[in-house]
């Protein structure tokens, strides 16, 4: 195994690293500031990655077009969920939101079966067979731009909870409920904005990978699998933590099913979380630097 | 018995299997108070347990059911050991995690499991050296069970430990200020749920004789949870009541399985929203009490 192959599985576990950071981010986001678990986080992927096909298979809306349409109707659902899940369980104890979400997900799961069949569906994307060498390493367009879209969103978003006055009080929401209903912070608003944005960073992560997988309609099990364990690998609630742990696992798995075998990659998520779990159960991070 | 029809017994067998899943997770989520995603993780292990053992090793199916039952045990203590410890959000995510690698397992491991290809021809149960022949018999084994079932759940719950098990969940420091170690009666109640799972897994192996890494699907979980929290999690009978009225209804109106999954998926949300204080019955106590270790 030469060194270019090598480099060819880094490159690789990058960019998908970088789309399971993203997909996880909005997870986090959820759990750090209303310390909420979103069951239906993969089903928010699902749902974006079945509204891009649709939109570009039934009405001929071409994918740069359909991508930030599809992202902004995600956050209306986020919005959505914030409405029938989140707020109607903001005093109430977490498993109520942990099987309000799994139920949420249960019913689009099945929604999008009985709507699409069961038949896997493949979009397309105008960044299909492009690619760029480098020194014997192959870099593909889908990858390359899942990368950028990873790394814009999440630079925006840390600017926007440390610059902006909404990003400042889901940061003080984080740290404490009840402080900041004592000085004025409206938290119906704050949670509203948290779920559209979780859901946001989830549908942006689902239109930029979609392309390179086939769409079925349990794939959401296997996005929110994949990023319970980058949340827990990255500590709870931490977003850089998430991030990162986001490409340890992309790159992981890109070398175990480079040298393993492709039965293994699925395998690596969960054995790292348990080995995270065991040694040091607060995550790499841990709470401390959430944001 | 000649005279009801196979399709009801074989409803009948089924109702059976779920009442001892029910209270597997009734053991969990009704009387520790802990949210736990893997029972059909336990259920699939008992299954193949068994089914392994006496296809392999050509044991006795009386001392497989056992056996499976041990499994399913052992899978409990091996997993509360890792995922007690943490706060009880990530005990959530970890349960769910688990049921889905051993599915992966189960699909990839070929040489053991024959993967997706499922194990076939699994023989009936024999009670000592008689075949349980017919859906009949196999009824009457199975309504049996389901005694001993719920049986083995009152003596459990109603037990010393059951009592600490209790107190664990309805107030975690007053339960240690009074010398009880929680990570142990939880891991013990942990064991309790696997070893009813492990049992009914193996139950369902060797009345279908095949399964398929399918066993360790969320679908069981699905009805699972209606069953119990409908039913009343942390009481003896709800959720038997709950595990023979949604085995029956669904076969009743005759429903697609996407359709049974969405009414499902529909009737959880609305119980977990709208019947608050049955819920607060089952976990508000537990808000003051805090959350594990972890949090």
């Amino acid at each position: 195994m030469d060194v270019s192959m090598l480099l060819q599985f880094l490159a690789n576990g990058v960019s998908v690293g970088l789309g399971y950071g993203l997909a996880a981010v909005g997870l986090a986001l959820v759990f750090g500031i209303l310390e909420q678990v979103n069951f239906a986080h993969g089903e928010i992927y699902m749902v974006g990655a079945f509204t891009l096909w649709f939109l570009g298979q039934s009405a001929g809306v071409p994918y740069w077009l359909g991508y930030p349409v599809m992202v902004v109707a995600m956050a209306a659902f986020g919005l959505l969920l914030a409405e029938v899940v989140f707020l109607p369980t903001l005093h109430r104890p977490f498993e109520t939101v942990i099987l309000a979400t799994l139920a949420v997900s249960i019913i689009l799961q099945n929604l999008v079966r009985l709507v699409f069949g069961a038949t896997p569906l493949h979009i397309d994307s105008p960044l299909d067979g492009m690619t760029l060498e480098l020194g014997g390493v192959l870099f593909f367009g889908q990858r390359i731009f899942v990368s950028v879209v990873a790394i814009v969103a999440l630079a925006g978003l840390v600017a926007f909870l440390r610059r902006t006055e909404t990003g400042r009080a889901m940061r003080a929401m984080a740290q404490n409920k009840d402080a900041c209903l004592m000085v004025g912070i409206d938290i119906r608003r704050v949670t509203r904005i948290t779920a559209a944005a979780g859901a946001a960073l989830c549908a942006l992560a689902a239109g930029a990978m979609a392309p390179m997988f086939d769409l079925y309609p349990n794939m959401g099990t296997d996005v929110v699998f994949k990023s319970f364990a980058v949340v827990i690998i990255g500590g709870m609630g931490n977003i850089s933590g998430a991030m990162l742990a986001g490409l340890l696992l992309g790159v992981a798995e890109s070398f175990a099913s480079g040298m393993l075998g492709a039965t293994y990659r699925d395998g690596v998520g969960f054995t790292l979380m348990i080995i995270m779990l065991l040694l040091r159960p607060q995550g790499i991070f841990g709470k401390s630097v959430r944001v | 018995m000649s005279a009801i029809s196979p399709y009801f017994l074989h409803i009948g067998v089924m109702t059976g299997i779920f009442v001892l899943l029910a209270q597997s997770l009734n053991v969990m989520l009704g009387y520790s108070g802990l949210l736990s995603l893997a029972t059909p993780a336990f259920f699939g292990m008992g299954a193949y347990a068994s089914a392994l053992l006496t296809l392999r090793l050509g044991w006795d199916s009386s001392l497989t059911l056992i056996c499976a039952s041990a499994v399913g045990a052992l899978s409990g203590l091996a997993l509360g050991v890792p995922s007690l410890r943490l706060s009880r959000h990530s005990f959530v995510i970890v349960t769910l995690s688990a049921t889905l690698l051993l599915q992966l397992v189960a699909s990839n491991w070929i040489g053991l499991t024959r993967g997706a290809l499922g194990i076939a021809d699994i023989p009936t149960v024999h009670l000592f050296g008689m075949p349980l022949a017919g859906k009949s018999a196999w009824l009457a084994f199975m309504a049996a069970l389901s005694v001993v079932g719920v049986a083995a759940t009152w003596l459990i719950v109603s037990s010393r430990l059951g009592r600490a098990m209790i107190a664990v969940r309805d107030n975690e420091p007053l339960a240690i200020a009074a010398g009880i170690d929680p990570l142990k009666i939880r891991l013990f109640a942990f064991a309790c749920s696997g070893a009813l799972a492990g049992l009914a897994g193996a139950c369902y192996a060797h009345y279908l004789s095949f399964i398929d890494p399918g066993i360790f699907g969320f679908s069981i979980s699905e009805s699972l949870l209606v069953m119990v929290i409908l039913g009343g999690a942390g009481t003896l009978w709800g959720p038997v009541a709950g595990a023979v009225i949604f085995t029956i209804l669904p076969e009743a109106l005759s429903m697609a399985p996407e359709v049974k999954s969405l009414l499902y998926g529909v009737l959880l949300l609305l119980i977990v929203l709208f019947m608050p204080q049955g819920m607060a019955r089952w976990f508000g106590r537990q808000v003051a009490a805090g959350a594990g270790t972890g949090k």
